[in-house]
């Protein structure tokens, strides 16, 4: 209550602020004083009972094993149940504070360092980058609602530095069935597969861009903060309670993190995070989502937005930390080069293209075969007076699953035979040869490009009319109405809609259309804008959703997300193991398909539970089988490489970028020649012209792309 | 007839027929619009007429027919027949294909030498204006979206007017509370902007409805947000011509209300309100080729001109031949549409002609 009252008052007085403002004019501003005053005290009886609130979460957080966790969910064990066997001292705690007696003494601590450096020894640090977005960010809460934008890679993915990072280069894998990592904001990491526990030091040069150290203590609060419901972000609640078990304190920087089962790679779990910083979120509480809608939150990184520099609804500054304090680190110099990055929204790509033609950005994708044959085609006056270079860059990554997700809790959409003519009444390969021009691949499975854990021989079902015509004649659909789209005994049309929030993809979407006709299937479109679009996927209110999900570079694929019967439906099957027929789907999760087979769940929860790379291998591919019979996922293309433009002053290095890179900039190892960038502007003016560039990058080209 | 054509009337359309401008611009249009109803006759991709061994078809207007009618075999016995193939296949033969004018549907993806983009325009292909990103050919696309959007124009006037005028009317005739309380109603209504009402009641229909559906309830939108201004003229209008002498004569001879209104209020008022039609109907053609440009309008495929005309400013230094089609086409129907609504002011002037001089 005290809380609610505090709150009142500030927004009473937020409101009457200009008015006074104006009053006050001539008078001086007396009430200052008193007003930083109160801000203070009201700010420490914040900070008081947010550090009161979080000692209660470390005191009571259980670690309860995944099958509990499961088993809570689907409704078997109450909390009652939990709480009893809990006072017998069953399950240990999530949070334990111990000392630096309490490691284990024959630790070997790994840093990484035999591992090749990243970016080029000739960037230059300085410069300008100038970029588009298409809309404004919602939030710079890096957590909560609408915070998973497509700004998040400027002040989350892309400028953090984790605990650790992933090699980009090195894809090897370790003895211990690790991918290679380097440090991050830890110094070094020991790993103790048997307890699947990874023990870390946090570096001690490491701090906030504010300069506050960083200490265990914001460990230990950011994983309080993404367990708590005040962040209103469902899967961060979920992921850091059933993929974590523990977590210990040591000293002021040594901590150590356990995992409930020792899975392959499972320094992606316990390494690629980024801690929150504890002193900034003093006031964190129930007014969370409001209350850090527009603070930047500090960084480890090395960029900063600083007031000022956020002009709301056009544009976004970035400024590069003078003294980042990992600016000389191995892994991280030569990288994060430009002074500034500012980023201009543009809603309309082709607007935002044409003001890179004009110099107004600096780099492009031409990814897009419109942009790269027809608006920045090799003939063009930008490309062959050599101002604007072009290049295309195999890379080599678990690839985005753009396809048809079919909704299976639709009508007409729950009958297999529907959903496999429709597997193959999608004429991809048009798609993909005319469209596309030959350029992208058809994909082949909902995971590929995981290497050894992609099915080897599984493949999409192609365009087949004839073999359509059956599988609807099977669901009844035998005859062709007046329109030619197929009607059954009930006169019903077999005609769903497709919905997206591609509007760049759209294009496809018609021809899909068109040859879908042939088959005598009605697609009808909804193209909305991305929000809209994901808000009704979302909510499971899609019959098919043209979509794609970006996945990171992980070693294996995920099923649980996509696929698990809990993400489909409230309450899937009744205690007999039936379904549920009064089951509700279950929104704000990933299972677009809202696929729910016992047979699916059980290799799931196998291979999540699974610490053995040949039985988690087995499982995935049995999964994508079971997936492919089902029929409700229609694989599109995969896109094998980036095509980038960028003016001649943007410096790459030799090797152009990493193997990983799904985004030119995503590692940031360009740097702005600045000297150049006015020579080239000056140059331009008097019709100067340089050797024009074009080249390819194929050495990280995989012999099959997905 | 509730309106016989009485000398005055004649009169007027006397004096529009002399305004040369307007005059040939409301014939062009009336033949504008009579073809594009019969638009699938010179455009489309199905034949006008298939002779197949001794048998005659007209394909234009009747069911999608599938292959096995004209003997093909395979996959293209089941899937609806692609006339243009047909006819390079007839060719020598006994057979014939007659195909339209422009032989291409405004859905029909064209990939000229196996790519889908857009193509300048080429008379070998009969693409005349060329074809739009997917190789879809744009005159054929301008022509069916023209006859969408004078379609809707007419209709929406046409509601508009039954609306307006009929509320306007009672109001003006009725008076006192009536009046009264419909002007605050309409006050508070037309005080709701109306395109973002269109936007989101569109982002709320779902997308189960058919096309014709949701031109449906696009159409009942805009019409509920627009009849609101002609009440005003039609209600003020009213009031002059229920005080004028006529009308108290007839009420004096026993007139009931509706032969009041019908018989001698509305001939009165109905000049006025008729100067405004052309433009109601160029403010319609705007609207939704606005909706269209913004993407709230028609859902896709639908050809529209603000679709083309988005799809041309996108690309704008690689396929201009799109935009300028599209402007050329909307600034001609709206320019003689505005021609004849100057000519039918001019004409329907109550200061040339007037009962009481």
């Amino acid at each position: 209550m005290v809380l609610l009252n505090v709150t009142a008052r500030k927004t009473v007085r937020l409101l009457a602020l200009p008015l006074i403002g104006l009053l006050l004019a001539a008078c001086g501003g007396g009430d200052d004083a008193a007003d930083a005053g109160a801000d203070a005290a009201e700010f420490e009886a914040r900070k008081a009972t947010m550090l009161a609130e979080m000692q209660q979460h470390f005191d009571t957080e259980l670690s309860l094993p995944p099958s509990v966790q499961e088993a809570l969910e689907r409704g078997e064990l109450s909390q009652a149940d939990i709480d009893a066997r809990a006072a017998q001292g069953e399950f240990e705690k999530f949070f334990q504070f111990k000392t630096l007696a309490d490691l284990p003494a024959e630790l070997d601590w790994d840093d990484g360092s035999d591992l090749p450096d990243i970016g080029s020894p000739d960037a230059k640090k300085g410069g300008t980058l100038y970029q588009s977005v298409s809309d404004f960010p919602r939030t710079l809460r890096l957590v909560g609602p609408d915070s998973n934008g497509s700004f998040r890679p400027w002040i989350l993915d892309n400028t953090r530095m984790w605990m650790g990072r992933r090699h980009p280069n090195d894809t090897s894998i370790d003895e211990d069935g690790n991918f290679r990592y380097f440090p991050g904001v830890v110094s070094e990491w020991s790993v103790d597969i048997e307890n699947a526990t990874v023990y870390m030091r946090i570096h001690p040069e490491a701090r906030f861009s504010d300069g506050v150290p960083v200490t265990t203590d914001d460990v230990m609060f950011s994983f309080y903060f993404w367990q708590s419901p005040y962040i209103q972000a469902p899967w961060y609640n979920n992921n850091f309670r059933r993929n974590y078990s523990k977590v210990i304190k040591y000293d002021d920087k040594t901590f150590s993190i356990t995992l409930p089962e020792a899975k392959p790679n499972l320094f992606f779990l316990a390494m690629e995070w980024d801690p929150m910083p504890l002193h900034f979120f003093y006031e964190f509480g129930e007014d969370y989502v409001q209350r850090y809608q527009w603070r930047y939150v500090p960084t480890t990184g090395p960029y900063v937005i600083k007031e000022g520099d956020l002009s709301k609804g056009r544009s976004v500054t970035l400024t590069r930390l003078d003294d980042w304090w990992a600016k000389d680190l191995k892994f991280w110099r030569n990288r994060f080069n430009a002074d500034r990055i500012r980023i201009t929204v543009i809603r309309d790509p082709a607007k935002g293209f044409e003001a890179f033609r004009k110099g107004e950005i600096s780099i492009a994708s031409l990814t897009l075969p419109e942009y790269f044959y027809e608006k920045l085609p090799a003939h063009d006056d930008l490309v062959t007076n050599g101002y604007i270079h072009r290049s295309v860059f195999y890379n080599d990554v678990p690839r985005p699953t753009y396809g048809l997700w079919m909704n299976s809790a639709q009508p007409l959409l729950d009958d297999r035979d529907i959903r496999v003519g429709i597997n193959y009444a999608s004429n991809w390969e048009k798609v993909i040869r005319e469209y596309f021009r030959g350029d992208y691949s058809r994909m082949r499975t909902t995971a590929d490009g995981f290497g050894e854990f992609t099915h080897p021989t599984l493949t999409a079902r192609p365009y087949d009319v004839e073999k359509a015509l059956e599988h609807f004649a099977a669901a009844g659909f035998k005859e062709r109405g007046p329109d030619g789209i197929l009607v059954n005994g009930a006169g019903q049309r077999l005609s769903v809609s497709v919905t997206t929030g591609y509007e760049a993809l759209k294009d496809t979407l018609t021809i899909l259309r068109e040859e879908a006709l042939q088959a005598g299937l009605e697609l009808r479109l909804e193209i909305l804008d991305g929000t809209a679009s994901w808000k009704k996927i979302q909510e499971k209110q899609h019959d098919i959703a043209f979509s794609a999900f970006n996945v990171g570079t992980e070693m294996y694929p995920r099923y649980w997300e996509t696929c698990h019967s809990v993400n489909a439906y409230d309450i899937p099957w009744l205690p007999d193991g039936s379904a549920n027929p009064d089951r509700k789907r279950k929104p704000q999760t990933n299972n677009l398909q809202s696929i729910a087979l016992p047979e699916l769940d059980e290799r799931i929860e196998a291979y999540r539970a699974s610490a053995d790379v040949d039985e988690m291998k087995r499982l995935a591919f049995e999964m994508e089988e079971i997936l492919y019979e089902d029929g409700s996922f229609v694989p599109g293309f995969v896109i094998p490489f980036m095509r980038t433009g960028y003016w001649r002053w943007v410096r790459w290095p030799e090797e152009f970028n990493v193997k990983l890179a799904n985004s030119a900039l995503k590692y940031h190892l360009f740097w702005i020649d600045t000297d150049m960038e006015r020579e080239t502007r000056a140059g331009m003016k008097q019709g100067a012209t340089y050797d024009p560039v074009n080249v390819i990058f194929s050495q990280y080209r995989p012999a099959t792309p997905n | 007839m509730a309106f016989r054509l009485n000398p005055l009337t004649l009169r007027k359309l006397q004096r529009f027929k002399e305004i040369k401008r307007g005059y040939y611009s409301a014939i062009g249009l009336v033949v504008l619009i009579v073809l594009s109803l019969g638009s699938e006759l010179l455009i489309s991709d199905r034949a006008l007429f298939v002779s197949y061994e001794g048998e005659w078809h007209f394909p234009t207007y009747g069911d999608v027919q599938v292959g096995d009618v004209y003997g093909l075999t395979g996959s293209d016995a089941v899937v609806p027949v692609d006339y243009r193939e047909l006819a390079s296949r007839f060719e020598g033969s006994a057979n014939t294909v007659i195909m339209p004018l422009v032989p291409w549907g405004p859905h029909t993806n064209d990939a000229v030498g196996g790519v889908l983009k857009a193509m300048p325009p080429d008379y070998e292909r009969a693409h005349y204006l060329g074809t739009d990103t997917t190789g879809r050919d744009v005159l054929s696309r301008l022509v069916y979206g023209f006859r969408t959007a004078i379609l809707f124009a007419l209709a929406f006037t046409v509601l508009t007017y039954v609306l307006g005028v009929s509320i306007g009317c009672a109001m003006g005739y009725f008076g006192g509370a009536f009046d009264l309380v419909f002007q605050r109603l309409i006050e508070i209504w037309s005080n709701i902007p109306f395109l973002y009402m269109v936007i989101i009641v569109f982002s709320v229909i779902p997308s189960t409805f058919a096309i014709s559906t949701r031109i449906a309830i696009l159409l009942v939108i805009m019409v509920l947000f627009s009849w609101t201004s002609l009440t005003y003229y039609m209600r003020t209008e009213t009031y002059k011509e229920k005080a004028r002498d006529y009308t108290a004569a007839a009420l004096v001879l026993g007139a009931g209300t509706a032969r009041v209104i019908f018989r001698h209020i509305l001939p009165n008022t109905i000049a006025t309100m008729m100067t405004f039609v052309p433009f109601t109907v160029v403010s319609a053609i705007t609207a939704i080729t606005a909706l269209d440009f913004l993407g709230w309008g028609l859902p896709p495929p639908t050809p529209s001109i603000g679709e083309l005309l988005k799809q041309g400013t996108a690309n704008l230094t690689t396929a201009p031949w799109i935009v300028t089609a599209a402007f050329v086409t909307l600034v001609f129907i709206l320019a003689i549409v505005t021609f004849i609504g100057e000519a039918v002011r001019e004409a329907f002037d109550p200061r040339k002609f007037t009962l009481y001089r």
